[in-house]
């Protein structure tokens, strides 16, 4: 019987990165040279949600580094056309610390607005989508109403389909169980393992100790942030 | 020692002054930088504005909604209250013209009073004034509210382009807007003139008599004066609104402290506007 090795391409990587958000370009992070393949899924945990936030930041291009380069689907982020690099982003689904809704939107329309930007996708067939990934992640369907009027348990799970919308090339998941662990967890495993097997990579940020030390979460890799050292722990 | 003293204090007087010398050209060229950073970024904005708004992929789903939403807080929302202003000032103006052009009996100068007056200069300033503090104020706190929650970071991390998504279609929506009700609230101040100066009594003109001479004195430069007035003045109000809630140095300040700024930048811009454009056509 042949095995059959599939090698994955590198969707995300960091080459001699220094991170930073400091205005006075003092370094957050050493030296930073990762790999991430389609597949992969990075557990990292950061003991600040600033932190989160800037190691978000660097994956989506949104921030320069200090010094090195940060290579998405292997393009130089800030070689980058910056219409060219915002639909690189339209590949990236992201679950957010702070401030993932626009208030004068719909929760649907917020949903489904990097769609509806990034793609000539009928809005039908995205609100399908959508519906069916509510559904997965314990709503009753796509909600309808203003994110004020949703608890934060809906808006979690809200979030969560946003970014598994669109079958994204890598999953950025800022402490996407806030609050609601046992719950969403079963749920967000299983849409993991799907997006992973459809060639996705994913990272999870978190600064929760109960989902570092969860064992039935599968990461192939986990990274904690120690000193300014992003080191990798075998468990 | 002593005159080692003495040249030590020589030294430092010089390079104290040399200092002092420094940092009053550096003060100087920091000022001129900022004077002229600041119209030269505007104009920049402006043209970006038009540039991206003549591009095909510029008007995505979501850009397209977001204009049709401010068209309809800017224009349509904005439609009864320019009304009863326009039947205000009707009553107000058209009244006293109708009135004092008969005493002294030039009421064949009608027609020109009222479209220099009324519809070249004060509709498209007072609609302007209106404007900017029903629509400008809420893009300031709208759009800066959601610059200091992260909504706009947000929006840049999804590869959404605010400019695009957030600061074009109200820029444009407010333009297109301005020229419209303009358009409503002279319509509606000529009405309103016509009803009073009936009821009034001096008015010896039947409806049609009085819309051509009030509208038919006018000629074609007066309304390229009335479009092009509108046009610029909703669209430097729209991006001066803008710029103060999303610009970069602007993310220290509170809405409440860009707010007042926005609001006296946005009138001196319409009286400035109104009058170069009624020099210039």
């Amino acid at each position: 019987m042949a095995v059959i090795l599939e090698k994955q391409r590198v969707v995300l990587r960091f080459e001699d990165t220094v991170l930073t958000t400091d205005p006075y370009a003092r370094s957050v992070s050493d030296e930073l040279n990762l790999e991430v393949f389609g597949g992969d899924f990075f557990l990292i945990r950061l003991a600040r949600s600033e932190q989160a936030s800037t190691f978000a930041d660097a994956c989506a291009g949104i921030i320069r580094p200090l010094r090195g380069a940060v290579y998405f689907l292997g393009r130089n982020w800030h070689k980058l056309r910056p219409d060219l690099a915002n639909a690189l982003r339209g590949r990236i689904g992201s679950v957010f610390t702070t401030a993932n809704w626009i208030n004068h939107l719909s929760l649907m329309e917020n949903i489904l607005l990097p769609q509806l930007y990034h793609t000539h996708r009928s809005a039908g067939r995205i609100r399908d989508e959508a519906g069916q990934l509510a559904e997965r992640f314990g709503l009753p369907g796509v909600p309808l109403g203003q994110p004020d009027d949703f608890t934060p348990d809906d808006l979690q799970r809200a979030a969560c389909v946003r970014a598994f919308l669109g079958r994204p090339s890598l999953l950025l998941l800022q402490e996407p169980t806030t609050g609601m662990a046992s719950e969403i967890l079963p749920a967000l495993i299983q849409a993991i393992r799907d997006a992973r097997d459809r060639g996705a990579a994913v990272i999870w940020l978190t600064r929760e100790s109960a989902i570092w030390d969860d064992a039935s979460i599968p990461a192939t890799h986990r990274y904690r942030l120690v000193a300014r050292k992003l080191m990798e722990v075998t468990m | 020692m002593s005159n080692a003293g003495f040249i030590q204090s020589e030294v430092n007087n010089k390079s104290n002054a040399a200092r002092k010398l420094r940092r009053l050209l550096a003060t100087i060229g920091l000022w001129a930088i900022d004077l002229w950073q600041q119209p030269v970024h505007f104009l920049s904005d402006a043209v970006a504005v038009i540039w991206q708004s003549r591009r095909r992929v510029t008007w995505r789903r979501p850009v397209r909604a977001e204009f049709m939403r401010q068209c309809y807080q800017v224009g349509t929302r904005a439609l009864p209250f320019i009304t009863v202003s326009g039947i205000f000032i009707g009553f107000g103006i058209v009244a006293q013209a109708l009135l004092w052009l008969e005493v002294f009996g030039g009421t064949a100068l009608f027609g020109g009073f009222l479209s220099v007056v009324l519809v070249r200069e004060i509709a498209p300033v007072l609609v302007g004034l209106i404007v900017i503090g029903r629509s400008g104020s809420i893009i300031v706190v709208e759009l800066g509210t959601m610059k200091a929650e992260g909504q706009v970071h947000m929006l840049d991390a999804q590869g959404i382009d605010p400019f695009l998504y957030l600061v074009l279609p109200r820029v444009l929506a407010l333009s297109i807007c301005m020229f419209c009700l303009t358009i409503a609230f002279v319509a509606v101040a000529l009405m309103a003139g016509f009803v009073s100066g009936t009821l009034l009594g001096p008015t010896k003109f039947t409806f049609l008599d009085f819309i051509h001479r009030s509208l038919g004195s006018m000629d074609r430069q007066e309304y390229i004066s009335i479009a092009a007035k509108t046009l610029t003045i909703g669209f430097v109000v729209g991006l001066i609104s803008c710029k103060a809630a999303v610009a970069p140095n602007g993310s220290g300040a509170g809405v409440l402290d860009i707010l007042p700024r926005s609001f006296a930048k946005s009138v001196l811009a319409t009286l400035v506007i109104s009058i170069v454009l009624t020099i210039l056509l």
